[in-house]
């Protein structure tokens, strides 16, 4: 017997959003709930583009990764089309995972379980002892495929609903500071194959991505690292800063630390270098782009959170990935710019000492998650304030919406967004 | 036509593991093993003739086979489809019929 849920009674199980997020704060409930991350996996992760993988990380036919779009286990394959290809994890027989390696070269897959094999790009090559399904080929069955991939400058990104917003669209003005990263390469190349990082953590993802564009808390989270490394990344956060909080719109913002470094006017101040340390590097930008090239090595890297799981935090890159209402995998991985040796290996030790097993900077942020996770289980105060600087927004001469360097600006964007998806009927 | 006949056709010059079975020469400048997590397979240029071949091991079965130069050359040329029908178990391994 089949039961179904009255329409009225699904309707009133569905929280309100309208009333959990106000203009200046948001409701607890919206990172302990179950029913919440049900709705956001439907409304946002399940629907909206997500970032997957990058294209670099399967240079060759046949390499494929294994990738995920929230709780999803999804095979990213290079195809002997040369194309990128998305799949889900799951053979078609009897749901087993297909791969188990992170990483490999295959132009076919072979499942364990029963031997069904399949081409990397989901077709259904065949089944042991045919002779119980009638003869070869009688099946028509294929591994899951991503209904919709695309990618900009070698970002792949998904979405699993058929139709909906082009991912120049949902990018918008962030697909602008992608290309800040990529100019900082004189090939103009992005490369994300130095490997990746997986940080478990037991915290709601949302008050990862709130936090990634967050100016407020790095003078006093990050205090040990920029004491032990003499790093002028803190003063970029204080009241005296010249940097701004900028709303991109679609769920994305940024810390712009441009005005900051445009003031002391030294190439490479971002990266806490000089020229004599990096002077291959240096040469080939001269070269590569001009009298350009000291405009983009004194404004440096983005720092810009792509909603809702992307996070290009200056030299590496950050994948937000939700498990369950209290759980997400922290995944992350050192940039490496194509034609900039010198600065590719810096940019590894940098990540290694900020997001490494003994990394300072991702353990100091992640100890704040998890007791921000806890500290929502206490009943009272019921709402989280995120009011910070709203009385000194305006808006920049692009329109977009602007705050100081320690504002909730960011944040504010974040939830304007997301409350426009989630009040979304499927 | 059969479906066996119409794929592989007889399965030729396949000889099973035999440890310490006759000497392998095995070219220690080319060889190694190309595995993945859905198979392993030992990969060396065998001398032991008058001359070279490419030996191919199965590592998890111990099935050895040898291939010379027009058999390499000729799976070269192999039109893509003809791959990817041997790559039906049922075409080749994992088949109701045994081999002749």
């Amino acid at each position: 017997m089949t039961t179904t849920v009255p329409d009225s009674a699904r309707a009133t199980s569905r929280p309100d959003y309208a009333a959990l997020i106000e203009p200046s704060r948001v409701h607890g409930s919206l990172y302990t709930d179950p029913r919440v991350f049900a709705d956001e996996l439907e409304r946002i992760w399940y629907r909206s583009w997500v970032f997957v993988g990058h294209e670099s990380e399967v240079p060759e036919s046949g390499d494929y990764v294994r990738k995920s779009i929230g709780p999803q286990d999804i095979i990213m394959t290079r195809g002997r089309d040369g194309d990128v290809h998305l799949v889900f994890n799951r053979c078609a027989h009897r749901g087993n995972l297909v791969c188990e390696d992170a990483r490999g070269n295959a132009n076919a897959f072979r499942c364990p379980y029963h031997g069904w094999t399949y081409r990397n790009t989901g077709e259904l090559l065949g089944y042991p002892y045919n002779k119980g399904y009638g003869g070869k080929g009688n099946l028509d069955l294929s591994l899951g495929r991503v209904p919709r991939v695309d990618s900009y400058r070698g970002f792949v990104f998904a979405s699993l609903a058929e139709d909906g917003p082009t991912l120049a669209e949902h990018l918008g003005a962030a697909a602008g500071e992608i290309d800040r990263l990529a100019r900082l390469s004189p090939e103009g190349r992005i490369d994300l194959g130095a490997g990746w990082l997986q940080h478990r953590t037991r915290a709601n993802w949302k008050l990862l991505a709130e936090n990634e564009t967050d100016g407020y808390h790095p003078q006093f989270v990050h205090s040990s690292i920029f004491s032990v490394t003499g790093s002028p990344i803190g003063p970029l956060y204080s009241d005296n800063s010249t940097a701004v909080t900028r709303d991109l719109g679609n769920g994305h913002s940024e810390n712009d630390l441009r005005p900051e470094f445009r003031r002391h006017g030294e190439t490479l101040r971002w990266f806490g270098t000089s020229e004599s340390r990096v002077p291959n590097y240096v040469a080939r930008m001269r070269e590569a782009y001009g009298e350009a090239a000291e405009d983009i090595l004194v404004e440096g890297a983005p720092h810009v959170m792509i909603f809702p799981n992307l996070f290009i935090a200056e030299i590496q890159v950050f994948v937000i990935q939700p498990l369950s209402v209290d759980e997400c995998v922290q995944h992350s991985t050192a940039v490496q710019l194509g034609g900039a040796e010198e600065l590719n290996s810096r940019m590894v030790s940098q990540s290694i000492g900020s997001v490494g097993p003994a990394g300072m900077l991702l353990a100091d942020d992640t100890e704040m998650y998890e007791r921000n996770q806890r500290g929502l289980e206490m009943r009272q105060p019921e709402w989280l304030d995120i009011r910070r600087g709203m009385h000194r927004e305006a808006l920049d001469e692009d329109g977009y919406r602007t705050g100081a360097a320690t504002d909730e600006t960011g944040i504010r964007g974040f939830w304007t967004h997301y409350r426009r998806l989630m009040e979304v009927d499927t | 036509m059969s479906e066996r006949d119409s794929n592989t056709g007889d399965a030729h010059d396949v000889t099973p593991y035999a440890p310490g079975a006759g000497t392998v020469r095995v070219d220690d400048s080319g060889g190694g093993i190309v595995g993945n997590e859905f198979a392993e397979v030992g990969v060396a240029v065998d001398h032991s003739g008058n001359g070279p071949r490419l030996r191919l091991e199965d590592y998890r079965t111990g099935r050895v086979r040898n291939l010379d130069a027009l058999e390499l050359e000729t799976i070269i040329w192999l039109p893509e489809e003809r791959l990817t029908q041997l790559l039906d178990p049922s075409t080749t391994r994992w088949r109701e019929e045994p081999d002749r």
